[in-house]
């Protein structure tokens, strides 16, 4: 490993030191003009050339090897003015620039046409983007929410109305790396599932890599989502104060000596109806809320040197007596820290390194009947990254970088103040990549790379190719491909209902990583001017899928290996989505066929080969059509409709198809036994369900501006259902649903001074 | 561009067009159930068969008669060679006893043997029957509840091929009336009068011989949790060791509604180490002790 690193580094230097001399460069930051935020992924372009490029995750671009002359230097960004500016370059000149773009504001009728070709280049394969914009306006369950909206992609899927987890592309929550500030986060979540953990209010940037996700990421099977704090307003103090029906939350930002700051904070409001609740009904939480922080400091100690400072740490809270002699108590969250430093050593060389730590924690207590039950579950994990970007030519970008890190997990549990389980696991991980871009004219792009994955317990080394080609036939039309090998040494112990117990467990000797193929070909259009017309059609496969066996009753004493089964799985599908991008009316229509089957020794088998490999089954958050509608409207200056329709074949469940009863000596609850088919055969009816948004804008007496959102969640009062239960005191069996969400009416109001 | 859009929807059709993964239909089986205790007499054995889940079962009609059912005995511990052949009669619907005494062997292997005449079928099934045990004395004749003297059990080691012991306690009220419901019982009899009866006797599930502490004689300890304790009163303590079967059995059909981590809906079948025939044919072996559950107001 540290030949490869050396070899790498070396090259870097000596390509650097043969630059050529009479060529110019152009390099530096795109910000936002009122609030001097970077923009990641705002792409700019030498105009009547080839040669343009797009920002990176920090807001830098470069572009070398310019011939001297003059040009017109264009960049465009969503949600922003396009950007002009003529510049001159002399020979070895190296221009250095703040390109600050301006907000787009709605006035009247007055449409914005955007450059489409610069759109485009934002869509790489895989890859969905999300205006934080767009999920503070989507109609939400009483609390605006990035996984719900993302639930809203094509190849995103949601597992019921209570799950803010994300199923994408036939993977579980887990299969998707959560990354807040380049910094892992374990658990995102608040309400047990109900909604995830990052404010709107303190988000810049989400990024999705739904498949076919680049080298530079690792340690999933599936799926990357990276999500970015803002950096904080380097212009002027600015903040907001939203009320909402379930939680409330403020934000402060501003400038400080080179530099700026942002503090969000938000919390749950749901005591005054928790109390309303308990004086006329028993089993009432005593407590519980959630409350969460986000904070980021920036210092620019020179144009070349960058620093900030990020944190998150957040919370949930229960108490809830559930019996005479019978309580619940849970306390679990996250925290992670990130310090992040960024170094242009040249026009051609920029890097980036972070320090990260990140925990997670639970902690449920029950004590029932004088016989408590307690759980210490902590999850540790430290880790350094350096990440470096080299451009050695037009045609060429080479990144590469390492990622190493300590993960300790630990869990402890207690039951009648004994110790009945214990685990502590301390692992390292070492990840090196190396990713070259390489243009070779304007009508190809490859880019391909090389990542090497090492996970301490049971010695995993792992080499993971990746490579994605995309071709330009004509300037409407970009047709992709990609391929990928990805592995994971994690796996989590959750259940789809519940979120607040999770616990992670890793690969060890006896128990090797999880891995799979991916296989992607998508096609980017513009059939008409303002209109976006994707596809991607995707076949993953998963090997040694490695969980916690959901029969096994107790682990106490069991061998590591015991505590799991391990199967494999594959998903196939086509995504489609049709976008109008700009204009009064804006939004899209995604439709998604998906495929997503299982498989584990002796699960599913025909009753008389329990013995076997198992069939290959359909998981409960399979569903074959998915169609997604959203829709923005501009009722007027004041006024904008946000609607969102969902359809989905309904979930796939298991029929129950015949009984019987047995009679055991060692209790006189003769249990009924249930005898099925193929698990998951038959489904449940169709999903479907309307939100309205409605958000009118004003001002708060003059102090600052101020926006109402009326909301309907579930216009037509769908009842959906989320299972089916078995009533077995009634003879034969009655089967009763249990539905989700209902119509409900939310209303916020937010000001900003 | 229209080549573009004709593929994707021949390719979205194609794919849609057939059902690869149907709904089986119901299929009737025959359900065996008994379980062999060591050091006692040959159990009976229930035959039934399986009721379509839209229609009712009861075993009194559901009951299998005239078949031809045997035990044997198998050589040593894993043998497969016939020791002792034990027969049964059909005493009643359903119902086949043995027709000679036998104490059930510890740690030796029976075989069930069950054939139809017509349509002629077969069920074959094995269990290894648990080592015994025997509480180790000391269990105090009355004990206040939720007292911090805690019941504690010392049970001799018992033995299973393979695998550690695993147990499953189950305590029986002597008086399982409603006045001796211990609190949380109470709370939870109120919201369903029906459970009195399950109450009574008040299963642990399964727990592992890992959870207990092991003593330098090779004797275990438990320490009976309060929560197992339903009723004030006389009660009887069980400790049971179980065979795989019964392992099997108890842990995948406990899950089958909920309470893994399996999503909701998603059931599988219970496990069965049984050919021909589903339910269980399993062994295990018992010790029983005695104590007075006394109300805190007692002390």
């Amino acid at each position: 490993m540290r030949k490869h690193i050396l070899a790498v580094a070396l090259l870097l230097l000596v390509s650097t030191a043969t630059t050529a001399q009479n060529t110019a460069s152009i390099s530096g930051y795109i910000k936002d003009k009122n609030t001097g935020e970077t923009l990641i992924s705002a792409n700019i372009a030498l105009m009547g050339t080839t040669r343009g490029t797009s920002s990176n995750t920090l807001g830098y671009f470069s572009l070398t090897n310019i011939q001297p002359g003059t040009y017109t230097l264009a960049c465009s960004y969503i949600g922003f003015e396009f950007y002009e500016q003529e510049i001159t370059l002399e020979p070895g000149e190296r221009l250095q620039l703040e390109i600050e773009l301006v907000p787009q504001v709605f006035e009247g009728d007055i449409i914005v046409v955007e450059s489409e070709a610069e759109k485009e280049r934002q869509k790489d394969i895989g890859t969905a983007q999300v205006q934080t914009e767009l999920i503070k306006a989507l109609p939400s369950v009483f609390e605006a929410d990035v996984f719900r909206s993302l639930q809203l992609l094509p190849g995103v899927k949601a597992a019921s109305d209570f799950s803010s987890g994300l199923y994408i592309r036939g993977g579980s929550p887990d299969q998707t790396l959560i990354l807040l500030d380049r910094t892992t986060v374990y658990n995102p979540s608040h309400f047990f599932g109900f909604f995830s953990t990052f404010n709107p209010d303190a988000i810049k940037d989400v990024r999705l890599y739904k498949g076919g996700y680049p080298a530079e990421y690792g340690g999933r099977l599936g799926s990357v989502l990276s999500i970015y704090n803002k950096d904080g307003n380097r212009n002027d103090m600015q903040g907001s104060v939203t009320l909402g029906m379930l939680a409330s939350r403020a934000l402060i930002e501003g400038p400080i000596k080179n530099g700026s700051y942002m503090f969000a904070a938000r919390r749950s409001t749901l005591e005054p109806l928790l109390a309303a609740l308990r004086s006329n009904n028993d089993n009432i939480p005593s407590k519980f809320y959630f409350l969460d922080f986000n904070g980021k400091i920036n210092y620019d100690a020179s144009l070349n040197n960058r620093f900030n400072l990020a944190f998150y740490s957040g919370s949930d809270r229960v108490n809830f007596p559930f019996a005479d002699d019978g309580e619940f108590s849970l306390n679990y969250g996250n925290q992670t820290l990130s310090g992040n430093w960024t170094h242009i050593f040249s026009e051609k060389l920029f890097s980036n390194f972070v320090v990260t730590g990140s925990r997670y924690f639970n902690f449920p207590e029950f004590e029932i009947a004088g016989t408590p039950f307690e759980r210490d579950n902590n999850i540790y994990d430290f880790s350094v990254k350096a990440d470096l970007e080299y451009l050695p030519n037009e045609k060429h970008q080479i990144s590469t970088g390492i990622w190493s890190g300590v993960f300790t997990l630990r869990l402890q549990d207690r039951f009648d103040n004994q110790d009945s389980f214990s685990s502590r696991i301390h692992s390292r991980y070492n990840s090196f990549y190396v990713q070259d871009t390489w243009e070779p004219n304007e009508l190809w792009r490859i880019v391909s790379g090389l990542r090497f994955n090492y996970f301490s317990d049971g010695q995993y080394l792992r080499l993971e190719p990746r490579i994605s080609v995309e071709h330009k036939p004509s300037s409407r039309v970009r047709l992709q491909a990609a391929y990928g090998r990805y592995n994971q040494f994690l796996t989590l112990i959750t259940n789809e209902a519940f979120s607040g117990f999770d616990v992670w467990l890793t690969s060890d000797d006896g128990v090797a990583p999880a891995y799979g193929d991916q296989f992607v070909l998508g096609a980017k259009t513009i059939p008409f001017s303002n209109y976006g017309f994707d596809a991607e059609i995707y076949y993953r496969s998963m090997n040694d899928l490695f969980e916690l066996d959901p029969f096994l009753p107790d682990a106490a004493g069991l061998d590591y290996p015991d505590l799991f089964r391990v199967g494999n799985g594959h998903a196939y599908g086509l995504e489609m989505m049709f976008e109008k991008r700009t204009g009064r009316l804006t939004g899209f229509v995604g439709y998604t066929l998906g495929y997503t089957w299982r498989r584990f020794p002796g699960f599913n088998s025909p009753i008389f080969e329990q013995t076997s490999a198992g069939r290959y089954y359909p998981p409960k958050y399979d569903r074959r059509h998915d169609v997604n509608l959203v829709l923005t409207y501009q009722l007027s200056r004041k006024w904008k409709l946000t609607s969102a329709w969902v359809f989905a074949t309904g979930q796939s469940y298991t029929e129950v198809l015949g009984r019987y009863a047995v009679d055991q000596p060692w209790s006189n609850d003769d249990p009924d036994v249930l005898t099925v088919g193929k698990v998951n055969a038959s489904r449940l009816p169709d999903y479907h369900r309307l939100d309205l948004s409605f958000a009118r804008t004003g001002t708060f007496f003059g102090l600052g501006s101020a926006e109402w959102q009326f909301q309907i969640i579930n216009v037509y009062s769908r009842r959906n259902v989320w299972f089916y239960t078995f009533d077995f005191e009634t003879n034969p069996i009655t089967r009763d649903e249990i539905t989700l969400l209902p119509i409900i009416p939310a209303v916020s109001y937010t000001v900003k001074f | 561009m229209k080549k573009i859009f004709i593929t994707i929807l021949l390719f979205t059709s194609l794919m849609i067009s057939c059902d690869i993964y149907p709904q089986d239909e119901y299929e009737e089986f025959y359900v065996v159930e008994s379980y062999l205790v060591a050091n006692r007499q040959l159990p009976a054995l229930k035959l039934s068969t399986t009721a379509p889940a839209t229609e009712v079962y009861n075993f009194d009609n559901l009951g299998v008669n005239n078949a031809t059912v045997q035990v044997f005995l198998l050589e040593g511990v894993e043998g497969t060679n016939p020791e002792q052949v034990f027969s049964y009669t059909n005493t009643a619907p359903g119902v086949y006893e043995a027709t000679v005494q036998h104490d059930v062997l510890p740690t030796r292997t029976y075989q069930l043997n069950i054939t139809f005449p017509n349509p002629a079928e077969e069920v074959n099934a094995f269990t290894i029957v648990p080592d015994t045990f025997s509480v180790i004395g000391g269990v105090p004749s009355s004990i206040v509840y939720q007292s911090t003297e805690q019941l504690e059990v010392t049970i001799s080691k018992s033995s299973f091929p393979g695998r550690q012991n695993v147990y499953i306690f189950n305590t029986i009220a002597d008086e399982p009336i409603i006045e001796n419901l211990t609190p949380l019982y109470a709370d939870f009899y109120e919201d369903d009068e029906d459970l009195l009866e399950d109450f009574a006797n008040l299963s642990s599930g399964i727990l592992n011989e890992a959870n207990f502490d092991d003593n330098p004689d090779g004797t275990v300890t438990i320490r009976y949790p309060w929560l197992a304790v339903a009723f004030y009163g006389d009660s009887k303590i069980v400790a049971n060791t179980i065979d795989d079967n019964i392992y099997d059995f108890v842990r995948s059909q406990s899950v089958q509604l909920g309470g893994s981590t399996l999503s909701p809906g998603e059931i599988q079948n219970v496990i069965y180490r049984m050919e021909g025939a589903i339910g269980v044919f399993g062994a295990i072996a018992s010790d029983t002790i005695q104590t007075d559950i006394l109300r805190p107001d007692f002390r």
